[in-house]
């Protein structure tokens, strides 16, 4: 098993934690794993009493790239037969918010799995790099995309480019990971951000999340004028009423995701 | 463990691992490989389940002289470009950061002369004993270069930046005094190795979750602002209250007795 998935995890009824289980190749990201991972995902996906996500690794890595020992012989014949970025392409289906949660190294595919997710909680131990080019190849999954838009080109093209590694902090400077903990405390912590998403209106942080994401896709016209239509559609749920009600009554809100 | 150095000795006392700087015949100037070797007794002993606390002491009349500036590849000759960033790149900051992130408080007892690059290893240490008289000294200026392995950071803090800067520039040393008054070394002592065996006992006893995260915070601490600081002891609190070692802790309080933690 390259994943293993807890459900109500800590106790909680709605986190589900996915981890990647490949402890002895730093949880290299074979095609393998990720098939699985995205099929875990789609399951967490139609689970109704799941609400976040979290992904994690282990303490040495979240994932170090890809898995070199499977492709070195590859042609690019073999690479489009195998549709090896499938599982990748799927990720952005996922409408529940996924939680990155990393410890150790993102490197590679690893950084490119972290930046899919729709945010990087890191360890103080943390690494992230895209060092394909030290090997004479370059990112097949967002580590020339993503990455800029989130970093800026400058930035990118060095990591790129050098193929070297930053450290958390850096990465929190630099805007990929919104929150930089004592690794011992990353599970702990991601999980207390995680809680309080998982409290919030299941509806509105879909949209959220659905509008935040389509920030990086389109102009700022349309994603204002795609934003003032999720707005609006929140108010179609009972939750945006219950939300509003407790507010104004000063109680904590019941949401029941409809 | 493996104690197969050539540069260093490694022994454990109990729970502390005691690394020696020994190489006497260069006033424990250290060479690539002896560089290499520290980290690898530290990052070793910090994988080492059995080690808390790690000491790290030199043989002979200085505790460490800096650069081994017979290493070839720090000599620059006419007309062969030499690289010296490439020297801190892979040999004094991997050092200076194994000292820094060990997760196992790293005590360092000096009891002799520290120059150079020598300065930053002692200084990275999370606690330091010296000798009364101890000379701190630069150097760098005199052979045209500049301070390095993160003492202009520490210095530049712990003494202010016209101190450190007419200590790196004006060549008179840094006594153990002074740098005592300033709290750059806790405490001085005839046998310096004595009392960091006797301090690393003490912290032997403590509870190692607590001991890393208490250093871990206190670095952060120094580099990031008092919101960031609070957050990450929160993080750290939140964690160890759920903690075996607290449990012990809370109940030996209320019986009255000293926590057994191992």
């Amino acid at each position: 098993m390259n994943i293993i998935v807890e459900k109500n995890w800590d106790n909680h009824p709605h986190i589900a934690l996915v981890k990647l289980n490949r402890p002895k190749v730093l949880n290299a990201l074979s095609t393998d794993l990720m098939n699985e991972l995205i099929e875990a995902l789609f399951k967490l996906e139609d689970d109704q009493e799941v609400r976040v996500i979290i992904l994690t690794g282990d303490d040495r890595a979240f994932a170090a790239g890809a898995d070199i020992a499977e492709m070195v012989e590859h042609t690019p014949v073999d690479k489009i037969m195998e549709n090896r970025f499938r599982a990748w392409s799927q990720l952005p289906l996922i409408g529940k918010p996924i939680i990155a949660a990393v410890s150790g190294f993102a490197l590679g595919g690893g950084c490119e799995l972290a930046m899919a997710c729709d945010m990087i909680i890191a360890g103080d131990n943390a690494k992230f790099g895209q060092p394909e080019i030290s090997i004479g190849a370059m990112p097949g999954a967002g580590g020339t995309q993503r990455l800029t838009r989130i970093i800026g080109k400058s930035k990118a093209m060095m990591m790129n480019l050098t193929g070297e590694m930053i450290d958390a902090k850096k990465a929190y400077d630099w805007g990929l990971v919104a929150k930089v903990v004592p690794a011992e405390t990353l599970l702990q912590e991601t999980f207390e951000i995680a809680k309080k998403i998982a409290a919030k209106a299941p509806v509105a942080v879909r949209l959220a999340k659905e509008s935040i994401n389509r920030a990086y896709e389109t102009t700022l016209k349309e994603g204002m004028e795609f934003e003032r239509r999720n707005f609006y559609l929140t108010f179609s749920s009972s939750d945006q009423k219950e939300g509003m009600r407790a507010f104004l009554e000063k109680r904590e809100a019941k949401y029941t995701g409809r | 463990m493996s104690t197969n150095f050539e540069f260093i000795k490694y022994e454990e006392q109990g729970a502390t691992g005691v690394i020696t700087i020994n190489r006497p015949e260069v006033y424990n100037a250290l060479s690539r490989a002896a560089k290499l070797e520290i980290i690898k007794a530290l990052r070793d002993a910090n994988r080492s389940p059995g080690i808390r606390t790690l000491v790290i002491a030199a043989e002979g009349k200085a505790f460490c002289t800096g650069q081994d500036l017979n290493d070839r590849t720090v000599q620059a000759n006419e007309g062969q470009k030499i690289d010296l960033g490439n020297t801190l790149e892979t040999e004094w900051n991997p050092l200076v950061k194994a000292i820094r992130s060990s997760s196992k408080p790293v005590i360092a007892a000096v009891q002799g002369v520290v120059a150079g690059a020598g300065v930053s290893v002692a200084l990275a240490c999370d606690l330091i004993i010296a000798k009364a008289g101890v000379k701190f000294v630069s150097g760098f200026t005199r052979l045209g270069l500049c301070p390095d392995a993160g003492s202009s950071f520490i210095l530049g803090r712990a003494i202010g930046d016209k101190k450190a800067l007419e200590f790196f520039l004006l060549g008179e040393p840094l006594m153990s005094d002074f740098l005592v008054e300033k709290g750059l070394i806790n405490c001085l002592s005839d046998s310096p190795l004595d009392n960091a065996l006797a301090w690393a006992s003490k912290i032997n006893n403590l509870s190692p979750k607590s001991t890393s995260l208490v250093k871990r915070n206190l670095q952060n601490a120094v580099e990031s602002s008092y919101e960031d600081s609070m957050n990450n002891e929160t993080a750290a609190q939140r964690h160890l209250g759920n903690s075996e070692e607290y449990q012990e802790g809370l109940k030996a309080f209320f019986e009255k007795r000293e926590p057994k933690f191992h």
